[in-house]
């Protein structure tokens, strides 16, 4: 078979079909930027990179913009191919990293930029939140580049800066990200991003970032409610109970939102539902529609093995009647929750809604600090069926439905961007909080 | 107990022996108050205590509870409600009914929270309570009267300062019919499973209350911030706000016809013309015989109907009622149905058992097994909605064939050997929502403590409709079993507190845990609410199991196992499998062993 034909299995284009869906639909790119890369053997077995073309909407992939230039040497496939084609090259040339993606993280790169004469150094983000602690390993490099595309400064620093860290940022351009899998580097630069964003929306809350990542560095324990686990690659489309058909499209369903709505970044959070033995589990909550992620079938016994996250889950069911739990990274809220009213010390013990359905919805919303005991957790889902935890996520629970906990996480946000809102405009929550809610 | 060492109660339980003609009080212990809150659980637990459970449940030793919750007689929303506990004469396991209106609200302002029946008179009595006496007077002029005549007697000419509630039976509840009522303000009533006839078999005509009594809040802050919260979003609501008030229960119709769960002459299938469901809507309901909406005590949601029919005025009819003796029996004639309801409430027979025993005698009769010769002057087909009104007559009276449709449908369907006919479950016809549409409320009619009850079996029916972000999957075996215990005990914790079902459409449990540790001063926090209901619901099991009954029992008609009806295009039936998958996983999920037993109470 000749070179010229290309082509792709199906499996391949709809995977970069339904990752460029996602990452347009989660504003990490603009409507031609950006690039995803996978390792690829050819039919003659070959090794080659399957990497988008230059210039194609990654949105709307057709097969034709899969191009597949040879890993080893310059041929007539890097014409068509994305002009960051020799930079992910080299990125698959590290070990263990079959794919590469470059993505325009908005919110990192505006967090990021900064008004310094060039050339220069800018400094390293550190991310504040736990899944940007633990899954970027604390740290992302920033570099400044003289020609910030596909210059061979870029293939020389980007790819040595990625051997040694999950993703990278080039200033004023985007972040390059590896993995083991497309949907790991898609994930990463989701991490990423959602990183820069709970930075930007702590800053607009005045509250002290860099104080904060001294606390991180000295002792993370106390900021963060547990270490995370790696991220799993996982069969995306398993199924554990195929026949309970309504529950596994609630499941679905529920993913897509989560990861649309921005409630928890990509393959981040987690649902459940429980029977009387053992519980449907979601282990990545936020699934785009076409991706989706492992749904499973559990014991409701704890396993050694289990996952904090999904420990906390068994927790909850074996000490309430609860039905369903949903816990989502829900960056608005992790920002708000380090927030302290001017002139006030006191760490946040509750989030008041000042819009209306959120006052309707709630009337108050408990924050935990990232240390608690258990006890105080269960009581307080209790109370209100859904508690933010400082460094550890909003965690919502509800007696029958995904729906009903689905919509804690929904309304938490809508209810921390309009105070988030509303401070940044310089009025004054606590005139705008209902007086009685002080007493909820 | 006093009020200041428990707060929101009045520590008093009046007991009367009406074989001894003795009138007693005695302590309600704080235990019994922790441990079970009030109302359903209050009233369980005495009962249980007091009974026999292989009792007749029409002799002496039937004892009958009726109790108030700590809630009664604070302005907590909807607070009016008594539980009464029996042993029913229609299933011969526990009844439970619950009621609103005035009644148990005057009934705390005598002083007391709990009221304890036994006996039996050998004369029609009645009994009169005011914080300053308790009487039991001979009533043989009441003997006969009806539910509304009785009411008007009774409420005549009162003592100066005073203002009386009754609570009463009609002469169904005389002629013990099974399933007849006990009526609270004329037209409220304590409807299923047959209080009227234990009240009959006591020669127990009505109980009088009085009283101006008040309950002491401990905790007035904690209290108010439960009550803010409530009033709040019973305020935004649409339920609770402006619904009920102006479409009545009966504005269910057409939604319940969507979700395909509207019975159809004995439930042999859900399908209706959409011209005949206008006829019996909630909005022509509202165009036709509506003069105005009313409430119980205390309550803003004013779902009740005072209407007129051709002069003559009355209440309701409510869904259940116009379902059961309408569509279920084939009749879609909205005033032949208000008639016969006015005149179940003048009597005192419980609607939903009126209409299913009567669907199953139209369907004995149509496949020929009621001979033609027992019909009397009746046309028993289905849609002849003439007969109603009379067959409510014929039923209290117990006149021709009336005297066996007196017995329930079980017992009518057996009599002519055809027991497959009745639509029941541990002989409690089954109310106005087709089991086969949805497995959580099949199982939760399955597993109701009293027999087919959409209310005590968990009213998950309403998940489907209404239920906004709690909506759930219809035929889910993992989510059934979890979703109906916690609907129940949602349902137990609200009669246990007094409260109406609708509030928890605006609201769960969390103002009410505050409204009730404010009042009481102890923590009744929603965790330890639902200890509670999982308590009750437990006594209440170990009470049915004593009186005989089994696993076999929490099952469906074969009809439901059997007969498919189409549901979102898709044939449905609950077959046997899946009934025995849903009952095991559900007394798994209460703690109970495989044949539903209670390990954790004895």
């Amino acid at each position: 078979m000749k070179d010229k034909h290309w082509k792709a299995n199906e499996a391949l284009i709809h995977l970069f079909q339904t990752v460029g869906r996602a990452s347009l639909l989660y504003d990490i790119q603009d409507s031609h930027c950006g690039n995803m890369v996978m390792r690829w053997i050819d039919e003659r077995g070959k090794e080659r990179m399957a990497i988008t073309a230059t210039g194609s909407q990654k949105g709307d992939l057709e097969p034709e913009h899969i191009c597949f230039p040879s890993l080893k040497e310059t041929d007539f496939g890097y014409y068509k191919a994305s002009s960051e084609s020799d930079i992910h090259a080299k990125i698959l040339a590290l070990e263990g990293v079959n794919a590469s993606m470059h993505c325009h993280t908005k919110d990192l790169i505006i967090d990021t930029l900064d008004d310094e004469k060039k050339p220069s150094r800018p400094e390293p983000f550190y991310p504040t939140d736990p899944l940007g602690y633990y899954h970027l390993g604390g740290i992302i490099p920033v570099d400044w580049f003289a020609l910030p595309s596909g210059s061979p400064q870029m293939v020389k620093v980007i790819p040595d800066r990625l051997s040694r860290h999950p993703v990278t940022l080039v200033q004023a351009h985007g972040a390059f990200s590896k993995g083991r899998t497309l949907t790991e580097a898609f994930f990463l630069q989701c991490v990423a991003n959602n990183s820069g964003y709970i930075v930007r929306m702590m800053k607009k809350l005045d509250v002290d970032v860099e104080d904060l990542r001294g606390k991180i560095k000295s002792d993370p324990h106390a900021q963060f409610s547990y270490p995370l686990h790696e991220y799993r690659i996982e069969d995306d489309e398993a199924c554990q109970f195929p026949k309970e058909e309504e529950l596994v499209k609630e499941f679905y369903k529920t993913g897509a939102r989560i990861f649309e709505s921005r409630l928890s970044a990509f393959h981040t959070g987690s649902v459940s539902i429980r029977g009387v033995n053992t519980m449907f589990y979601a282990p990545n909550a936020s699934m785009p529609r076409e991706i989706g992620g492992p749904l499973l079938e559990i014991s409701l016994s704890p396993e050694n093995d289990d996952t904090k996250e999904l420990e906390i889950h068994k927790f909850i069911y074996k000490e309430t009647n609860f039905q369903a739990i949903c816990h989502c990274w829900v960056p608005e809220a992790e920002a708000h929750a380090k927030f302290r009213y001017p002139g006030e010390s006191k760490a946040l013990e509750r989030i008041i809604p000042i819009d209306a359905e959120g006052s309707y919805l709630y009337l108050v919303i408990p924050v935990l600090p990232p240390v608690h005991d258990i006890e105080t957790f269960l009581q307080l889902l209790h109370d209100y069926k859904v508690v933010v935890v400082q460094g550890g996520g909003v965690w919502g629970v509800g007696s029958q439905s995904l729906s009903e906990v689905l919509h804690h996480p929904s309304s938490v946000r809508e209810i921390c961007l309009y105070r988030i809102g509303a401070y940044e405009r310089g009025l004054d929550l606590r005139k705008m909080e209902p007086k009685k809610a002080h007493n909820w | 107990m006093n009020i200041s060492s428990f707060p929101g109660y009045h520590g008093k339980i009046l007991q009367i022996d009406l074989s001894k003609a003795n009138i007693s009080e005695k302590p309600l212990m704080p235990g019994v108050a922790e441990e079970y809150l009030g109302g359903r659980g209050m009233a369980t637990r005495l009962f249980f205590d007091e009974i026999d459970p292989i009792c007749d449940p029409l002799e002496a030793d039937n004892v009958i509870v009726i109790a108030t919750s700590p809630l009664i007689g604070t302005h907590a929303p909807t607070a009016c409600r008594g539980h009464m506990v029996f042993k029913s004469p229609l299933t011969g396991i526990i009844g439970s009914p619950n009621c609103g209106g005035s009644w148990a609200h005057a009934f705390k302002s005598s002083g007391y929270d709990v009221l304890v029946i036994k006996g039996k008179s050998s004369e029609p009595v009645m009994i009169d309570i005011s914080p300053e006496q308790v009487k039991i007077i001979p009533q043989a002029k009441l003997w006969g009267l009806d539910a509304h005549e009785t009411t008007d007697r009774l409420t005549a000419d009162p003592e100066k300062g005073k203002e009386y509630r009754i609570l009463c039976i009609g002469p169904a509840g005389e002629n013990l019919v099974r399933f007849s009522s006990v009526m609270n303000d004329k037209n409220r009533a304590y409807g299923r499973g047959g209080p009227g006839a234990v009240f009959g078999s006591k020669k127990l005509k009505a109980i009088r209350v009085s009283g101006r009594r008040k309950i002491f809040v401990k905790d007035e802050e904690r209290y108010k911030s439960g009550l803010d919260q409530s009033q709040y979003l019973m305020r935004s609501a649409p339920i609770t706000k402006r619904l009920m008030r102006e479409l009545g229960t009966l504005g269910l119709i057409k939604l319940i016809d969507i979700i395909e769960m509207l019975p159809h002459r004995n439930f042999q299938d859900n399908l209706h013309r959409d011209d005949d469901l206008d006829k019996i809507s909630g909005e022509t309901l509202r165009k036709t015989i509506l003069e105005k909406a009313s409430a119980c005590y205390g309550c803003s949601i004013a779902c009740q109907r005072r209407t007129n029919v051709g002069g003559k005025k009355g209440e309701g009819p409510e869904y259940e009622t116009v379902v059961m003796t309408g569509p279920n029996c084939g009749i879609y004639d909205l005033n032949a149905i208000a008639r016969a309801h006015y005149r179940c409430n003048e009597l005192g027979l419980d609607t939903i058992s009126f209409g299913g025993t009567l669907a199953c005698a139209m369907e004995l009769s149509e496949k020929g097994y009621i001979p033609k010769k027992d019909w009397g002057q009746m046309n028993l087909s289905f849609g002849n909605g003439d007969i109603l009104e009379k067959m409510v007559d014929l039923i209290t009276a117990r006149k021709g064939l009336g005297d066996i449709l007196a017995e329930g449908s079980y017992r009518l369907a057996e009599h002519f050997q055809h027991p497959e006919y009745s639509m029941s479950i541990k002989k409690m016809e089954i109310p106005a929502y087709d089991p086969r549409a949805s497995f959580t409320q099949a199982l939760g009619y399955m597993t109701s403590p009293t027999g087919a009850c959409h209310l005590r079996g968990g009213y998950a029916v309403s998940l489907a409709f209404f239920g906004g972000t709690k909506e759930i999957p219809r035929f889910s075996l993992l989510q059934s079993p979890i979703a109906i215990r916690n609907m129940q005990n949602l349902g137990i914790i609200q009669d246990s507190l007094g409260i109406c079902r609708f509030t928890g459409f605006a609201f769960s449990t969390e103002p009410w845990a505050r409204m009730a540790s404010g009042i009481t001063g102890r923590n009744f926090s929603t965790a330890r609410m639902e200890e509670i209901a999982n308590r009750i619901a437990s006594l209440e099991r170990i009470f049915n199991i004593k009186t005989g009954i089994g696993a076999d029992e929490d099952t469906l008609p074969m009809r439901f196992q059997q007969e498919s009806i189409i549901v979102g295009e898709k044939e449905t039936r609950i077959p046997e499998e899946t009934i025995v998958k849903m009952r095991k996983d559900y007394y798994q999920a209460r703690g109970w062993d495989e044949q539903g037993v209670p390990r954790n109470l004895q």
